[in-house]
Parts: C-alpha cells; structure tokens; sequence
C-alpha cells in the first residue's frame, strides 16, 4: 500500500470551518420535532408481552358498556346499553315501554314519540345511538385483533385470544343483524376502502361462520363475563331462533341443538336474584356485562330515568337519593297483564309511594300526591305520575349514580324458553310444556297444560320484561306490526322491522344503500 | 412624568445643545418655567433658547427650565414630536407643547416583533395603544385595558365574577374549534399569558392586525399578535422614580331578573284560581339573598431609577376583589424585576427581569344562578330551626346552601424570567439572544362536606386536589443589521431561529366517604370510598422550531416594503405536514412627502397608503399527539372472570391522522393613515382574510374508521371588513384640552366551505341546548357553507296565537319550518373615547358597543314554562305574556344583542405642581371611576355581551344561565409620585 504523507491539520477543516459545522450540527439537533409520549403509548410499541396483551384484550370487554356522548367514540350521542339511547330506543319500539312526554320533560325532538309509534325517520338520533354503539364495538375489536396479530404471542395463544375477540364481534353484529339488517360485514382493521351493505342473510351467515369457527377455541365450562364456548351456543341458539325473520328460512332445530350444548346454569329459585346488586352470584347468568362503579364503571344508571323526581323520599330515609329523571316506563296495559301471583309483576312500580323516613305519603312538587298509575293519560302531555315504572334491577338507599348491578345479556331461562318454542313449533308440545312450565313454577304460577303460540308470546314478555329482547320477540310473534295502544298498524311491507340505517352514517359513506322502505 | 422612548432620540439633539449652552456666559435676566404637554405631564429634555441668541438650557426631570437672557427676549421651546413654541421671557413661565403630527409618526415607535420600527415606516395593520389610553378603573385581568380601544379587536369579559378572564377576538376570529385568541409578545417573548404583566408595568399595546405584519410570527399568527412592552427602557436624562397607586371599589349587580316577588307570586296563585299552589309563607327574593356590595381595593407601588448605562425597575401589586355574588373573592400578589446594564463600551446590553404572580381566588358553582330562577319566592332559606330548608323537585336544592356549603379553593402561579443579550458587532449589526422560562400552575382543592345537599350527601363527603401546570422554555437568536446608504435608501434586514419547548403534566385526586368533616379537602387520604379514578395524572410536551426572516427597505422615506418569510415547524403536526411557510410581503407610499404635494402641507400633515398580502397560521386547534395512533389506559376497567378481580385495559382513543396541520389564513390588507390640521387623524382598513384547512372533527363513517368522528383540516372561513379609527384633538387652549377618538369595525363573516373529497359535511349541528329540559336532541346553530359561525337555525314564530301557543312558520305540507335566523357574531363594534383637560382636572369617558348580533336567551325560554308556575318561580312578563305552550325552541327566543356600553367615566384632580412639592413629592393625583353605569340595549336578559367558551367559535351567542351578573362599581383612587 502507497503511504501517504498528509498531516492532519490538512484533512481537518479549519477552525472556522468547524465552528461552522458545529452551528449546523447544533441546529439539526435543535430542529428535532418527534413527539415524545408520557402517559400513552404508541400502538406500535405495545403489545409485546402476553400481559400488554391481556390489557388489550380486556379492552375489548369494556367495549361492551359503551360510551357518553363526550367521549370520542360517542362524539355527541349517548350510546349506553343500559338506558341512553341503545336501550331505550329498543324498548320503546317494543310493547312494553315508552317514555311519555311529561309537560316539559321528555319531549326531546320528538324521538321517543316515534319509537312509539314506528315513524322514526333516519335522522332519530336514538337509531344512530344503536349504531354507534355496535360499530365501535364491531371496529375496536377489529383494531384488538390487529394489534393480537402484530403482538409477541404463539400462534396458538393468539387463535385462542382472537377466538373471545370474534365472538364479541358476532355479538355486536348479531345486533346490528337484528336492528338493521343490511350493515356492511368489516373484518380488517386496516381495510380504509368505505364498505357497502352486505344483506342481511349474509350477515346472519357470517355470524353462524364465526360461531362455530371459534366454539372449539373457546374457553369451556363457566367464567363469569367472559365470551365462552357457552355463550357462543346461546347467542347461536338466538340466531337460530330469528333465522326465519332473518333469513326466510326457520332453524328451529338448529336452535335446540345450540341450547343443549350450553351447560352448567340453573334457575335461581329467587327470580330477582339475577338483578340483585350482587347478582354476579347468580348461577343463572350466562353473560352480562359487569359494573362496579368502584372500578369507575359509567353508563349504568337506568333506575334514574325511571323514577319520579322525589322518589328518593321514599328509597332513602334521609332523602337524598341519586336524582331521578321521571322517564321511561311500562305501556299502559302490561302491569296488568300479569298474574298477580306472578312475581314478575314486581318488576313494575305502581301505587303510592310512602317516605322512607316517616311513612307519610310522598308528595309532587305542585303538592299532589306520587302515586304511579298504570294509565298514562296522554301520551305527548302525560302527567308526572303516569306510567308504572321499571323496577326489576335491586336498588339501595346508597345507591351511587353508577349503579352496581351487572347487566345481563343472556341467562338461563332464555335458554328454556327457547327450547320451549322451538320444541312447540316443531310440533312436540309436551316437551316444550316441560320447559315453560319450569319458568312458570319459579314465578309462582300455575302449569300450563296446552300451550299456543299466544301463551309463549306471554311468557317471552313476562319473564323477561324490560330486558332488551321485546323488540326481536315481538317481530317473531308479529305482534310487532300490529296496531297497539298509540300505534296504529305498521305499513303492509313491514320495512318498520329493521330501523334505517342513520342518515348520518348514509352522508358519510355515499356506498352505503338505505334500507327498503326508507329510501327517501 | 413623561417617559417614552423619544427621549432617546432628543439625546444627541440635548448633547450638541449641552456643548453650545457651556460657551456662553450669564445674562442680567433669570427665566424660568415648566414644560408640558397637553396633559400636564411634564417634558423632560425639552430645549429652551432664546430667539436670536445663543443661550440655551434644557428642562430636567419635572420639566423646569432656568435660562439666562434679557427682560423681552423671546425664547423657543423644542421637543421631538411637538410643534416648537416661542413664547415671551418670564418667571414661571407654563409652557404647553403640542404634538406635532407631522413629525409624530417619525418618532413613534412601534413593536413589531423582533425589533421595532418607526410608525412613519410601517407597511403593515399595527394599532398601537398608548398605556394612558387603557381602560380605566377596576382591572381585574390584563385584557380588559383593550376593551374598546382598537378597530377590529374585540374583547369580552367572560363573565361578572372576580377570577375571570377576557376572549380577545380580531376580525371576526379563524376558527371553528380552536381557541381564537390572538399572540401574546411581552417584550419580545412569545406566546406569553396576558396576565403575568401587571397592567401597571405596561407602557404600551402594538396589535398586530394584518398577516403582513403577524405573519412574521407564522403558524401561531392567524389571531394577530399583541405585543406588549413594558417599562424597562433605559432613558439619558437620569430618572428615578417612587409612585404609589392605590383605589378602593364598591360594586353591585348592574341587572337582575324581573321574577316574580312573593307578593305578585301570591296574587297571580289568586287570580288563577290555582289550588294545589304550596305557599311556604316566606318573602325571599333568591337573586338578593346571594347577591352583595362587594368591596375591593387594590394597591401598587414601583420605583424605578434609570440611567444612560444601566437601570431597574421594581413593581409590587396587591389586589383584592369582591364579586358581586357572595363567597367569590380573589386575591392577587404580584411582583416584578427588571434590570439592565451595558457593557463592552455600550455594544452589549444586557436585560434581565422577572415578573410572577400568586392568584388565589374563591369560585362559585355555576348551578346557583338557575336555582335562584326556579325557587318560588314563598320558599324560606332556613328552616325554623336554623338549618337550610330543601324543597324538592329538580334543579330546585337551596342556592344559598349550595353557595355556602362547599369549599373551593384555587391558587394560580405565574412566573416568567427572561435574559435578554444584545450584541453591536459592526456598525449597524446587532446580535440578539433571548431566553425566557415560563412557568403557569394552578392548584384547586373542592371539599362538598357530608351536611352538604348536592354530592357532599349522597358521597358522604367528596374532597378533591387538582395540580395543573405548563413550563415554556424559549430561547431566540437573531441578528439585525441596519443601513442607510447614500442618504436615500434605508435596508433593515432581520434573520433568526427560535425553539420554543412547551411541557404540561399534572394530577389529580378524589376521594369521598368522610367520617368527618374537619379536614375538608387536606387531608384526602381520610376518605374510605376508594375508587378507580380516583387518581390520575397526565403530562405531554410540544415543541415548536422556527426559522425567520424580515427585510425592510425604504426609498427616500416615501416608499417601503416589507417582506417577511417564517417557517414553523411543530411536533403537533402530522408527519406529513411537519413544517409550514408563512409569507407576507407589503408595501407603503407616504405621498404626502412627494414633492408634488407640497401645496397640500398647510393642511395635510400625513397621507399614507398600505398595501399587504401574508399568510398565518393558527395550531391551537390540534394538540399533541391528534395525528397519532396510541393506547391510553385510563378509566376502562374489565371484569377478569378467571381471577374474579377488576384490572385495567389499553385501549386505542382515536383515528389517527398523519396530514393533520395547521389552520392556514392568507389576508390581503389596504390601508390609509392620514392626518390633517395637526388635528384630526385617522387610519382606514380594509381587509379581506380566508381561512383555509379548518380544523374539525369531522364525521367519518364506521366502518371503516375505528371511531366516527376525526380531526381534519377540510373548511374554508371567509372574514373581510374594514376598521376606522379616527383621533380629534378638538380643544387646545391654555386651561382646556379635549380629545375623541372613534373606533368602528365591520366585519362580514361567511363559511364557505365544509367539505372535501373524503369529508363531507353539508351543516353540522352546533348550539347544543342538550342540558335544557326536554330538548336533548335539539340544536339551536348550524355550521353550514354560506353563513357565519353562530348561525342559528331553526323555527320562525309568527306570533302567539289566541289560545298562548307558538305560531311557528308551516310549509306546504304543513310541516315545521326551519331556516336561519341570523348570527352570533357582531357585525360592527365600535369604540369611542373622550379625554378632557380643565387646567388640574382631567376627565375621562370610554364606551363600547356591538351591533347586529343575535343572543339566543335560553334562560328566558325555559322560564317561559306554564308547567313551572305556582312550584317553580318565573318571570312577571311571562305571567302576562297568555303563552300556554311548552318551551319550544324558535326565533321568539332570538334577541337582537345590540348594546351599547359606558364602560367608565373617570373624573381626577391633580393637586397643583407647587402645592405637591411642598408635600415633598412629584405628583399626587385623585379619581373617581364609575364603571358600567348603563349598558343601552334591547335584550331583555341579563346582559347581552354573552361570553363565548374558551374563545371559540362553533357555539357563541347562547345565554343560559351562566350569566354571573356584571357589576357596576364606582371607585375612589389616587395616584402618588414621591
């Protein structure tokens, strides 16, 4: 090798020169602009260990409380399962509820007036509530599953994990398959494309695929508020159970199929046990969705929109019980269309109240007494004290605002009804008497001996009053479109069945097509 | 005592009449007297000579003069900026200089950041408020000197109570989302809280209007800059300085509700033959029982010396404010620094200071003002026994309980250091480092004991601590080289760098469940009831780096340009957008310099045109972190089954967005400053400004997007207007002075575009009236292409039919009706000033007023309620009004919010010079201040100047009960010089 002969100062730049690269290396390190985070972390950073993956995971649960308005997922709209607006609006499209509006109270726009009455238009901002909630639900466990799949876990774990994250998914769509039929099936987080509709049997097929693709991933047995191969089968039995409204095509056997393979559950013989504050101890619960305020839980404070303002004096003897908004209550005609045997009743409150502290009569403000009437005397001007209240979930003098009660999605005694429906429309009578009969003695009423499509119409309202099934039950049975207390008869082409899909979301994806019947 | 940087520029003029006075020897005859200026206040530096002769003398720090000449001599006064005076040889003499407005644009200078310039050379919109010209009376935040003083400024008081602050707007605002407060410069530091400078130690107000002149300031410049200099200019004459200023105020709600007193209550439950009606047998008027005389006085003391080569000044303030609404107090300890020294022969000179302030302040819970309205007034506030009586119902718990039983504390600490170094380096080229550390925390403890009726009850005791704070570290290099070639040409060149590291963090920490409540919110850790959220704590940071560049170049002192160049880069930014250009470019003619309009001088002391174009931005409106995809785990807690246990779970918040940038406004600018008679002066802007890629949170659809809603830059805002302000020195004579000025705006706003290729969005529902009851799905605005912000749209009632129901306006099909129903925003504001002399007494009179805006008074909609009365109270011209219809939301609660404001009257007396001196001081001056003594206007609730939240523009116009009353307060002050 030729050495060279070249001192250092002649490869060094001078000193001005260096001053100047200096200055410049000082400025590009002073021109530095990535945004350093503290308390969050980068979705791509995350996800490397199997507890980061569980904190993901769970996240995925929480979904299912949903979200005030002020949140970013809400962005304006209430979207609760328990009472605002994804509970109401179902309820109140169904028989058995309504929420009247009380002189100034209540009127809201008018929506709950046209749940009511089937006239909603697509702009109901309680319909855009039900869809918001379920497509949140539906994209954030599409973002889970990415991040699952981008995250350090076995191949194995991860189809374990995904398998709980596709089920919470088939249950959100599941939902969405009821309310609005033709909702856009989306899978991939990372899909940016806008989606159209895909019908509605195709919606019901995907769910079917997904259930059974996943029941053998599935944890088995009994864990509490988690999505286990027992509550795959039961909201496969309830697909099933719809499938001919769905779909056109009845698959009643397959729904007995799926209720025979959830087990482990039995009836509480206290039917209130399931609502009770603690109700987690009762075996009957299949799935719900856990509150505990304590753990700073949000959304679950129905027992306030129902009661009358100055209810607290007769919960709390020293009268300061969690404000009560005076809003939904039961349809003229429900409370007595129970047996008065029937325990059941007492999930509706009638009468008189008394103050907790004293036993005297509980006043309104204009000095009149509170005492609930199953009558509403007008249904856009009714009086404060009209309408028999729910009253099925426990509650207590202490009660914070968030209450502690779980919410329950599916319990046991669906799954007996079911088996009786299935098993009289198949045409075994008997057997399917052996299962109404069981929910029957609980409620402390007599056995049926024959048994019509009425009397399990009846039971479905009775048992499960006030549980967000009264919608779907009553588009099975049909009595969905007929005329009731302020309906008149929905529209011959039955389109009222599935709600429109909000103009909202129609103005945002132009691929999105109204659904029939709404189109204008 | 006068004190303002034209001393600087007479120094050389002093010195070479210094040189000459020292040659000439003593005449038979002593002259003496004083020199002032129109207001009284004493010209320091003025030159005395005698006509003809060679004798002179200068006036020193009181403005006295001694000159020796001979009895009959005349003698010539000059000073830079006044028109000279000959006046006759005499003992004291009272020698009242005039401003010379031909020369006065040539010596005043003007900030217009990173160094200053002479008004006479500005190609820009600056208005520049002089610290005499503020806002008199009670300042209760540094704002409120503003209100009303310059053209297209418009500033509101958020509300009556002690502790709040103002929303400065200029030209109709920029933004939908994002705070539109403009910049805030204080001495040459940026983005400075307003209120870390006492009002006391502030010389003097340049807004910057147009982009031509804030674009220098790039993407925070969209709002306009308000640069703020203070007292800390070094002076030739020696000058030291002790004053004391000091006012003591009472003050009182300027309005209250007409609701129904128990007497009408009573008569109104007879006449309507009203049975159930519950008479509790008491006479309470609920607005009186929480509303008081509040007392406040407020104290300053400074002192300053300064010198040639180096200087200080010290500031201290104490204030203690009253609101109107009892338990609302607020205190303020504020204290300044500030040094200078030069060195290295006068190259380098030096600055240091700080300025820092304890507020501490009691806040009132908002909820009192709507239970004062529902309360009927046959309610007692006690019970026999003493305790609070409750009635029951909905929004109806005792207001003086509420107001009384709660404990909340809130102490703000501001403080801002600087160091300033600049460096002569050749003839004409300065080097200048700025760093500044800003530091702003508020600590707030609530404590609702367990006695307490909303939450303290039901919680058994619920205490919080809140920890805010924000730390802006700022360092600024830049150099300046100034030239004048061949006498002709003057190139003012300015280049530099700026980094700006802004950190916020903070904690919080709640707790309820008391077994007692002796600790109230100290000693949180006594609380039992442990929840999740019971704690948490945040921090985030941004930084903002700049590159920045002016060039100023003007042509025998009639044309000038002005080119200015600043590229921003933000962490906020999405990656796409990291760096932003903002330029401007602007031009002057001073024709009334032109030879050719030499015959015009008689009468035509200034014609100037401006012509400029630039583009700002404004960032306010992203925050950190929007553009990115990240997990968050607070308050989303899971049910474990397996284990039993509750545990935490990280969940991802938002859709990112990598093209997330700033709001980006280009403004076109002409303007016209003239001046004639050396009497009348005027400037005239007209403007037009678009606002491009406004940010909002758009809806996307869901699917596919993980959340329905984005932040994204997709609108267009239009603003264009133009501003007058006119100055008239209507009376000068030897005991009399008078001054107007006018300001007038116009300003025409309209949304002209909402949506792009991905975003659509036709009209946005804006105006919530969700917590109003029985309109939660009711929206009182639109933000919607072809109107402005604050639209609101709805029913039009044609009237009151004959059985009390709204009429409201049908279409064909019988259906409901909905348009617009005019806007929020104020379409002219105007200013106006008077400012009297009569020899030791001065006078002041400042009012304000905004026309053409609409206020949507809700308060009044849900009192106009049959359902309410006899239980609820309600106002008396609803009893009268027949109306039997439930609230409905329609135009019939759309009220003209046209006003027009005395702001304050000032009437002061100055003890005369002769008399002070004897007292050992240099000035002893006492006023009366009335403040707000009526307000004209057409609204019928409580005041029309509706604050608008955070200062931003998606739902302005909206009064519903958070109306905290503005208060009329007469105070008594004094000025001390010792």
């Amino acid at each position: 090798m030729k050495r060279l002969n070249i001192s250092i100062s002649n490869i060094l730049p001078g000193r001005k020169t260096w001053l100047g690269v200096g200055l410049l290396l000082a400025m590009a390190s002073c021109t530095d602009l990535n945004e350093q985070l503290y308390d969050k972390v980068s979705q791509d950073d995350y996800g490397k260990t199997s507890s980061e993956v569980a904190t993901i995971v769970g996240g995925a649960y929480a979904t299912l409380r949903g979200y005030g308005s002020g949140t970013p997922e809400g962005a304006g709209i209430i979207c609760y399962p328990t009472c605002e607006y994804v509970f109401f609006t179902q309820e109140c499209s169904s028989d058995e509820a309504c929420i009247p509006t009380r002189g100034t109270d209540w009127y809201d726009g008018g929506r709950y007036q046209q749940f009511q009455r089937h006239n909603w238009d697509a702009k109901n901002s309680g319909i855009l509530s039900v869809w918001r909630y379920n497509f949140t639900g539906v994209s954030k466990v599409n973002a889970i599953i990415y991040q699952v799949e981008q995250s350090g876990l076995t191949t194995e774990d991860k189809q374990k994990v995904e398998a709980e994250l596709r089920g919470l998914r088939a249950y959100y769509y599941y939902n969405l398959l009821d309310c609005f039929g033709n909702v856009p099936v989306v899978t991939d987080f990372t899909q940016k494309e806008l989606p159209t509709n895909t019908p509605r049997k195709d919606v019901f097929a995907f769910i079917e695929k997904e259930l059974k693709e996943i029941i053998p991933l599935l944890p088995s047995g009994i864990t509490y508020g988690r999505f286990t191969q027992n509550v795959a089968n039961t909201l496969l039995a309830r697909l099933y159970l719809n499938a001919e409204v769905f779909t056109g095509t009845a698959r009643w056997q397959d729904c007995l199929d799926a209720c025979n393979k959830v087990q482990g559950y039995s009836l509480t013989p206290n039917y209130k046990a399931s609502f009770a504050i603690q109700n987690e101890k009762s075996p009957e619960i299949i799935f719900s969705i856990p509150y505990d305020h304590k753990q700073g839980t949000v959304g679950n404070y129905l027992a306030s929109m129902t009661y009358h303002y100055n209810q607290k004096l007769a919960f709390d003897p020293a009268g300061v019980y969690q404000w009560c908004g005076n809003g939904i209550c039961a349809q003229p005609g429900l409370y007595s269309s129970f047996d008065a045997r029937d325990v059941r009743r007492q999930s509706l409150l009638i009468g008189q109240q008394y103050s907790a502290k004293d036993g005297s009569e509980v006043l309104m403000d204009d000095g009149s007494p509170l005492n609930y009437t199953e009558e509403i005397d007008n249904f856009t001007d009714a009086a404060k004290n009209a309408g028999a209240r729910l009253n099925k979930y426990e509650w207590s003098a202490n009660d914070s605002w968030e209450r502690d009660n779980d919410w329950v999605l599916m319990r046991y005694a669906e799954i007996l009804m079911m088996q009786a429906e299935c098993n009289f429309r198949l045409g075994y009578t008997p057997t399917a008497l052996t299962y109404i009969n069981q929910i029957r003695k609980r409620a402390g009423l007599d056995d049926l001996t024959t048994l019509t499509l009425d009397d399990l119409d009846n039971e479905w309202k009775h048992e499960f009053v006030f549980e967000n099934l009264r919608r779907t039950t009553n588009i099975r049975f049909g009595t969905y479109f007929k005329p009731w207390w302020e309906k008149p008869a929905d529209p011959a082409d039955k389109h009222t069945g599935i709600y429109p899909i909000p103009q909202e979301e129609l103005s945002k994806n132009p691929n999105l097509k109204q659904n029939p019947g709404y189109e204008n | 005592m006068k004190l303002t940087i034209k001393n600087k520029l007479s120094g050389l003029i002093l010195f070479a009449l210094m040189m000459f006075c020292s040659q000439v020897s003593a005449q038979d005859f002593t002259a003496t007297g004083t020199v002032s200026d129109s207001g009284h206040e004493p010209l320091i530096g003025a030159s005395v000579s005698v006509v003809g002769g060679k004798v002179g003398a200068i006036t020193d720090i009181d403005g006295n003069f001694t000159i020796q000449c001979r009895p009959g001599d005349m003698l010539e006064v000059t000073y830079v900026g006044y028109t000279s005076r000959k006046v006759q040889a005499g003992k004291g003499l009272k020698i009242v200089m005039e401003e010379d407005a031909k020369t006065l644009d040539e010596v005043t200078i003007v900030g217009v950041g990173y160094g200053k310039m002479r008004k006479s050379d500005l190609t820009g919109a600056i208005a520049s408020v002089n610290s005499k010209d503020m806002k008199q009376g009670v300042i209760t935040s540094t704002e409120q000197l503003l209100q009303g003083k310059v053209a297209g400024l418009s500033i509101v008081q958020s509300s009556g109570a002690v502790e709040s602050g103002a929303s400065i707007r200029l030209r109709g605002g920029t933004s939908l989302s994002a705070s539109n407060g403009p910049l805030v410069v204080v001495d040459g530091i940026p983005g400075v809280d307003i209120n870390s400078v006492q009002p006391s130690e502030i010389v003097s107000m340049d807004i910057l209007k147009d982009a031509s002149a804030a674009a220098i300031y790039g993407s925070r410049g969209a709002n306009g800059v308000i640069i703020i200099t203070t007292n800390r200019q070094g002076s030739d004459t020696e000058v030291n300085t002790i004053q004391y200023n000091g006012y003591v105020a009472l003050a009182s709600a300027a309005k209250t509700l007409d609701l129904l007193s128990e007497n009408q209550w009573r008569s109104y439950v007879r006449s309507t033959g009203n049975m159930s009606a519950l008479d509790f047998g008491a006479s309470t008027d609920w607005q009186k029982e929480l509303m008081r005389t509040a007392i406040s006085h407020g104290h300053n003391i400074n002192f300053s010396s300064s010198k040639k080569n180096h200087g200080y000044r010290a500031s201290f303030t104490y204030n203690n404010n009253q609101g109107v609404i009892k338990n609302n107090t607020m205190n303020r300890l504020a204290g300044s620094l500030s040094a200078y020294q030069t060195g290295m022969n006068g190259r380098l000179r030096l600055d240091e200071g700080i300025n820092t302030n304890f507020d501490s302040w009691h806040p009132v819970d908002n909820r009192i003002f709507e239970r004062m309205t529902n309360l009927q007034p046959t309610f007692p506030v006690y019970n026999q026994d003493g305790s609070y009586a409750q009635f029951n119902g909905t929004n109806t718990e005792n207001p003086v309980e509420l107001n009384n039983n709660r404990t909340e504390d809130r102490k703000r600490h501001r403080f801002l250091g600087y160091l300033k170094a600049e460096l002569s380096l050749l003839e004409g080229l300065v080097a200048t480092v700025n760093t500044s550390y800003e530091f702003n925390s508020v600590k707030s403890g609530l404590y609702k004991p367990t006695y307490a009726r909303m939450e303290g009850q039901s919680e058994h005791g619920w205490g919080q601590r809140i920890y805010d704070d924000y730390t802006n570290k700022q360092l600024e290099l830049y150099l300046t080289y100034d030239k004048k070639f061949v006498d002709i040409h003057h190139l003012n060149l300015m280049g530099g760098y700026s980094y700006l590291d802004n950190t916020y963090e903070g904690f919080s920490s709640t707790r309820s469940g008391f077994d007692s409540d002796a600790f109230g919110y100290n000693n949180l850790g006594a609380g039992t009831d442990h929840r999740q959220g019971d704690v948490g704590s945040y921090k985030g940071e941004s930084k903002l780096i700049s590159f920045f560049g002016r060039v100023n170049y003007s042509l025998m002192d009639r044309y000038m340009l002005t080119a200015t160049l600043r590229n921003d880069g933000s962490s906020r930014f999405g990656q796409h957008h990291k760096w932003g250009v903002f330029p401007s470019l602007s031009l002057a003619w001073r024709i009334s310099e032109e030879p050719f309009m030499a015959s015009t001088r008689e009468w035509l002391d200034n014609l100037k045109l401006r012509a400029g174009f630039g583009v700002t931005g404004n960032q306010n409106g992203i925050g950190e972190y929007k553009s990115l995809s990240i997990l968050s785990a607070a308050g989303s807690a899971y049910y474990d089954g397996t284990t039993g246990t509750w545990k935490n779970s990280y969940t991802q918040i938002q859709n990112p967005n990598p093209n997330l940038k700033w709001e980006s406004t280009a403004q076109w600018n002409l303007g016209v400053d003239f001046s004639l008679y050396n009497r009348l002066n005027g400037t005239l802007e007209l403007y037009y400004k678009k606002t491009s890629d406004l940010l909002w949170t758009y809806p996307v659809p869901q699917p596919p997007y993980l959340v329905g809603t984005m932040l994204a830059n997709v609108g267009d805002l239009v603003n264009k207007g133009f501003e007058l302000t006119l100055g008239y020195k209507a009376v000068r004579t030897k005991d009399w002075t008078l001054d107007a000025n006018l300001s007038l705006a116009y300003n025409h706003q309209e949304i002209t575009k909402l949506s792009n290729d991905q975003y659509q969005a036709v009209g946005l529902q804006a105006g919530p009236l969700h917590s109003v009851r029985g309109m939660s799905n009711t929206y009182a605005q639109v933000i919607k292409e072809g109107f402005p912000a604050g639209a609101f749209w709805g029913p039009h009632c044609t009237g009151i039919s004959d059985d009390g129901k709204y009429m409201l306006e049908k279409d064909e099909n019988g259906k409901v009706k909905e348009g617009y129903l005019g806007s929020a925003m104020p379409k002219w504001n105007l200013g106006l000033s008077l400012n009297a002399t009569w020899r030791d007494f001065d006078a002041s009179v400042a009012a304000y007023g905004m026309f053409g805006q609409k206020v949507l008074n809700v308060s009044r909609m849900v009192m106009y309620d049959p359902t309410r009365f006899p239980s609820q109270n309600t106002l008396d011209d609803f009893m009268k009004s027949g109306i039997t219809d439930n609230p409905t939301f329609s135009d019939y609660f759309i009220e003209n919010g046209d006003f027009f404001r005395l702001q304050s009257i000032t009437l002061g007396y100055s003890v005369p010079m002769n008399a002070v001196k004897k007292m050992g001081l240099s000035r002893l001056r006492f006023y009366v201040t009335g403040e707000n003594l009526f307000c004209i206007t057409g609204y019928k609730g409580i005041d029309p100047e509706v604050s608008v939240p955070d200062n931003v523009l998606n739902s302005p116009g909206i009064d519903f009960f958070n109306s905290y009353p503005r208060p009329r307060t007469f105070s008594l002050g004094v000025n001390i010089g010792f």
